[in-house]
């Protein structure tokens, strides 16, 4: 196997910008070599070795997967986190070679030290130089998958891009009413209630909704604005880190004071006054009937929204940089992650783990991430000057982007892959083009905190406490917004409350693994 | 029927055996049909539903799917203790009693109620067409149900509110509110199935022999003591039965209809067991926790079944079994 | 039977109030399928911005037209009917013969074995034991599986058994003393004065057959096996998906509401079709003309 390697490390090399020839320079096996895959997503059930993708990446590597996917069709339970066809598949005893999900994290963590999947850390070591480079130059990523026992079980996918969400605007009700884009906290109140107050939207009556969202912890998010946290990652209700101590952000003083404001703009109309309940159509029903303001929401879906133009005059709705916030900070806390859950492990059956991690790695190489990014060459895309461009065809069709890239086998989550951005900008319209560039002069971003693994005693004390702290936290929460109690004078008791409850306790685990995990 | 009819083997001494046997097997001489009909019943039983019974163990272990039932570690009562470990789950479980008690005593009669109503529409045109409306809703997604439910009692242009409104009142944001939660919640699931639970009596109904109430009507009674004389007695055991498998579903509740109608507002009185289960981070797939509070589910609504039975063996002859 | 002049003149204001209460209480359930109906006919951006209240928004049957051309809808249409009525059938063929025998005093252990079905109402294996035992059983990804796996549910079998209880033993005097045996008695007296028993059940049967997916879902693997409800979810799953990443509400006039609103309308139409013909066994004085006294 010696020469293989030495041969995929020189092409690695000299093989940078060069196009796909099937040179066999990225050959893997001399013999046709098939491996079992279990592959299941809502959008792709089971592996397709007919995927014109995966055709290219057999030729290429000479290895070739079978489907063995079990429970296919429980694909899309989304709120359940999509785990039952993996829970399955192990309950069946016949591990595939590789396995690979979305959600797959956490259960690889669990069931790769119990022995079910193989640690890849020697295997990547000894045979794959493109992940070797690439976790060498990201070493937080490797902290961040990696299990309780130390060792990493899985190659994730790995989104690229830095921006999700930003702050949107009516931009065009700024200008109607003599406003500039609100720089701060201060001028952020004063436009909403102008958008309140003015009647924007012309039909005298005071029907505005200033700020809306569609999930309601978007108003959450607001706190940063008092120089409070709503959440450390890109789940709701995360732990966050502050100068490497682990911390919640709903027991920070920020949240104190910020939960206070936002229970005055509540009062005052400036939010939704149904924005726990209205969901996800409040965008579509708020913008499209002229009467939301203003938002916290993704780039990619939220500027499509800027078609409604064609029905009410003059609409617009921008991206603007996250208010300073009362102590003048502007912070944008929503990012994209920078590593998913999801990606694809190798089972503990596994008889060619040498060669498994090597097909893991053609992924990584300049070849592999452009099929898994693009599709393949002189069909979806074609190469320009140096640069993958999807051709017109593809974009021009009816179907969705991603739609149509799922169908010859690209961009699939279940694969672990390094997601190449300029995918996504090929097909974002402007307005999201214009709120990125804006967002990337000023440098508002935060450092993620990209979660810990357990082990079993720590696991034990935050199964136990957290899900009731959680729930009290989100209860009071709410209740503080809606008017029921005020947090001023809750705040001595609430905290109390958490200590009771063994949020410490928490922390401590937490800050435990994280210690161990990311060497704190 | 109760057992008492059936034949109780005889006290057995040494000399009685030849005799035992042999009314054992005269019995099975005469009767083998009857077992002949519930040997398939007996045998899916066990093949499909007691077989796997075994997994129940997994309440008391530290299952990893991956070991496998058998070889996962014995851990006893922990899933136990940290299910009632947690002031939520009280609160659960005591939500969950009281939603149920409302659904019981205001959603149980319905159904009989409304079987009661179609059996006095004499248009049959009328009759059938609304019987086939009233049982739609249960045919209707959750997620729909949630929806529209949610727009009807929204502050802005929730018709309950506008209702409201022209009687001068303020707009309420009832699903925020812990005291609104339950009425809703519980009015929403009776209108919902009140429709289809009704098929149960209109079936028995229909089996009442129509020669009582010819002969009723000879003696000039009206409508109204007819049903009282004839139709409730006679489907009481039907209601009886249909009364003790309430009672032991006491403490199943619809968890999909919480889990799109609650916030964490109304915890307080939303939340049920199978939600603050759902919480703990099933999702993950705990199915050992699962499996505990499933099976302390399953003893509770067993004890409440037992008990109902016994009295409603007392009181009349219908039992479950 | 009864005809309008014995009645006196309360009993015809208790008819009529009767007959209004039933008509405001039908009107009410009627309105979640007006409802359905209209966001199926909607454009996708008007259902999904909650605008359609009573009648469709900018009238469009993209939502149709986007499940009617996709085989993989009438596929899973066609197998929802063969579950619907293979595991009906099967399961009348199990209960109606079972619940008979555990109806019988002369039964040996009645109480033993009618405890044995009450207690699968409560106690059930739990997800992974009941896959496993599916997979021994060779059942997995079959149809044959789907539709014995579930013949048999607890509550339908006591139900039974409560309605044969409930007739008089003197029915079947006249067929024992003509020397039927059980066999002939169930069949000959038993099933004909049980038919709304025997209706009803078949409608519990059809109806859990025909809303379930779950299990559905766990056992089979093949995609072409699955019922129309599990499309409905894969589909749903599906165009979410797409509105998330891209303007699709803008450029297609079908959306994930409209056309699970459409699945929902075409899922409906058979229950409404079936319900009036089994209708008729709740209604009184069918039982005169299959049984004289």
């Amino acid at each position: 196997m010696r020469h293989l390697t030495l041969a995929s490390v020189l092409m690695v090399t000299t093989g940078l910008a060069a196009p796909v020839l099937a040179d066999g320079h990225l050959k893997i096996v001399d013999e046709p070599l098939t491996l079992t895959v279990q592959m299941n997503h809502a959008r792709y059930p089971v592996y397709d070795e007919n995927w014109p993708v995966e055709r290219v990446a057999r030729e290429l590597t000479g290895i070739s997967l079978k489907d063995a996917t079990v429970g296919a069709n429980t694909r899309n339970s989304e709120n359940d986190g999509k785990t039952e066809a993996l829970n399955l598949m192990l309950a069946t005893g016949d591990i595939p070679d590789i396995v690979g999900s979305s959600r797959l994290k956490d259960f690889v963590n669990q069931f790769g030290p119990e022995g079910a999947f193989l640690p890849l850390n020697d295997l990547i070591d000894e045979h794959a130089p493109n992940l070797k480079a690439y976790f060498a130059e990201r070493p937080e990523i490797e902290a961040a998958i990696s299990a309780a026992d130390g060792n990493m079980y899985y190659i994730p996918y790995l989104p690229d891009g830095k921006y999700g969400r930003a702050y949107w605007i009516r931009t065009d009700w700024l200008d109607a009413l003599g406003l500039d884009v609100p720089q701060t906290v201060d001028e952020y109140e004063a436009a909403l209630r102008a958008f309140k107050t003015q009647d924007p939207n012309g039909n005298g009556l005071a029907d505005e909704v200033p700020y809306f969202a569609r999930q309601w912890p978007e108003l959450i998010r607001l706190v940063t604005l008092w120089d409070g946290r709503s959440s450390g990652s890109d789940t709701y209700h995360d732990f966050y880190v502050d100068d490497g101590k682990l911390k919640h952000p709903y027991a920070g003083e920020g949240y104190r004071e910020g939960i206070k404001n936002l229970a005055r703009w509540y009062k005052e109309g400036l939010i939704d006054a149904e924005i726990f309940t209205r969901g996800s159509s409040s965008r579509d029903y708020l913008l499209s009937e002229n009467l939301g303001g203003s938002t916290h929401d993704w780039f990619a879906s939220t500027s499509g929204y800027n078609r409604l133009s064609a029905d009410i005059d003059g609409f617009e709705f921008k991206a603007m940089a996250p208010p300073a916030s009362i102590s003048g900070k502007r912070v944008e806390e929503h990012r994209r992650i920078p590593i998913k859950p999801d990606g694809w492990a190798i089972g503990h059956t596994n008889e060619h783990p040498v060669e498994t991690i090597k097909y893991f790695d053609f992924w990584f190489t300049e070849e592999g991430r452009r099929l898994a990014n693009f599709g393949v060459e002189g069909q979806q895309y074609n190469m320009v000057d140096g640069k993958a461009i999807f051709t017109e065809e593809f974009l021009n069709n009816s179907k969705p982007v991603n739609n149509q890239l799922y169908e010859v086998g690209s961009q699939l989550q279940a694969r672990g892959y390094f997601q190449d951005y300029n995918y996504e900008i090929q097909w974002s319209n402007e307005f999201a083009l214009e709120g990125i560039a804006l967002y990337d002069e000023g440098d508002y971003l935060i450092d993620q905190f990209l979660g810990v693994a357990f082990n079993a005693d720590e696991q034990k004390v935050y199964d136990k406490n957290w899900p009731s702290i959680r729930d009290f936290m989100l209860e009071r929460q709410q209740g503080w917004i809606l008017g029921n109690g005020d947090v001023e004078a809750d705040w001595d008791g609430y905290m109390a409350t958490l200590d009771n409850m063994g949020l410490n306790d928490v922390l401590d685990v937490m800050q435990s693994a994280y210690d161990r995990q990311y060497g704190g | 029927m109760t057992v008492e009819n059936v034949d109780k083997p005889v006290e057995t001494s040494s000399f009685a055996q030849p005799t035992r046997v042999q009314r054992i097997v005269d019995h099975l001489k005469r009767e083998w049909q009857i077992y002949a009909m519930l040997i398939p019943l007996v045998i899916w039983l066990l093949l499909f539903l007691y077989k796997p019974m075994y997994g129940l163990q997994i309440a008391f272990k530290d299952y990893s799917i991956f070991r496998g039932i058998t070889a996962s570690p014995w851990i006893g009562f922990e899933h136990f203790h940290t299910l009632f470990g947690s002031e939520q789950f009280v609160r659960a479980l005591r939500n969950t009693f009281i939603i149920s008690f409302y659904t019981l005593v205001f959603g149980f009669p319905m159904p009989i109620l409304l079987a009661l109503m179609f059996n006095e529409v004499l248009n049959q045109w009328f009759r059938k067409s609304t019987q086939t409306i009233v049982y739609l809703p249960h045919f209707i997604s959750s997620v729909i149900i949630a929806g529209i439910v949610i727009t009807a009692f929204s502050p802005s242009a929730g018709i309950v509110n506008t209702v409201l409104g022209w009687f001068g009142a303020d707009p309420i944001y009832f699903l925020t509110k812990p005291e609104w939660f339950r009425p809703i919640f519980i009015g929403t699931g009776i209108w919902q199935e009140a429709g289809f639970q009704s098929i149960v009596y209109l079936a028995a109904i229909a089996g009442v022999s129509p020669t009582l109430y010819e002969s009723a009507v000879v003696d000039g009674a009206s409508r109204w003591q007819m049903m009282w004389k004839i139709t409730i007695p006679s489907i009481l055991p039907t209601i009886l039965i249909m009364l003790i498998i309430r009672i032991g579903n006491l403490l199943e509740v619809s968890f999909e209809m919480i889990i799109l109608l609650y916030q964490p507002a109304t915890y307080e009185t939303a939340d049920v067991v199978n939600t603050f289960i759902y919480r703990q981070g099933l999702q993950s797939g705990q199915y050992d926790f699962a499996a505990a509070a499933g099976l302390f589910n399953a003893v509770i609504a067993f004890i409440l079944v037992m008990g109902a039975n016994s009295i409603s063996k007392r009181y009349s002859r219908t039992s479950l079994w | 039977m009864a005809n309008m002049n014995l009645y006196s003149r309360g009993d015809r204001m208790f008819v009529w109030l009767n007959m209004f209460l039933i008509g405001v209480f039908a009107l009410s359930t009627l309105y979640p399928f007006i409802y359905i109906a209209a966001i199926s006919l909607s454009t996708g951006f008007e259902a999904r911005a909650g605008n359609v209240v009573l009648t469709p928004v900018e009238l469009t049957f993209a939502a149709y037209k986007y499940i009617l051309v996709e085989p993989a809808f009438w596929r899973s249409y066609l197998n929802t009917f063969i579950y619907t009525i293979g595991g009906t059938l099967m399961s009348l063929a199990f209960i109606i013969p079972g619940a008979y025998a555990l109806s019988r005093p002369q039964l040996y252990g009645r109480r033993f074995w009618n405890l044995m079905v009450a207690f699968t109402m409560w106690f059930n294996a739990g997800l992974i034991p009941f896959f496993l035992n599916f997979r021994d059983l060779g059942l997995l990804d079959s149809y044959f599986g789907i539709i014995i796996g579930f013949a048999v549910n607890g509550f339908n079998v006591i139900l039974m058994r409560n309605f044969f209880e409930g007739i008089p033993q003197s029915f079947e005097e006249a067929a024992r003393m003509d020397g039927a045996n059980d066999f002939q008695v169930l069949w000959k007296v038993y099933v004909p004065l049980a038919k709304p028993a025997i209706a009803t059940v078949a409608l519990f049967c059809i109806v859990s057959r025909w809303n379930g997916f779950f299990w559905a879902m766990v056992l089979l693997q093949d995609q072409d096996k699955v019922p129309l409800q599990v499309f409905l979810r894969h589909t749903i799953a599906k165009l979410s998906d797409d509105q998330e990443f891209s303007d699709t509400l803008f450029t297609q006039a079908y959306s994930a509401e409209t056309v699970t609103a459409a699945i929902i309308v075409c899922s409906i139409i058979p229950v409404l079709l079936v319900y009036p013909f089994l209708q008729k066994y709740f209604n009184k004085g069918i039982l005169l003309g299959g049984v004289k006294e």
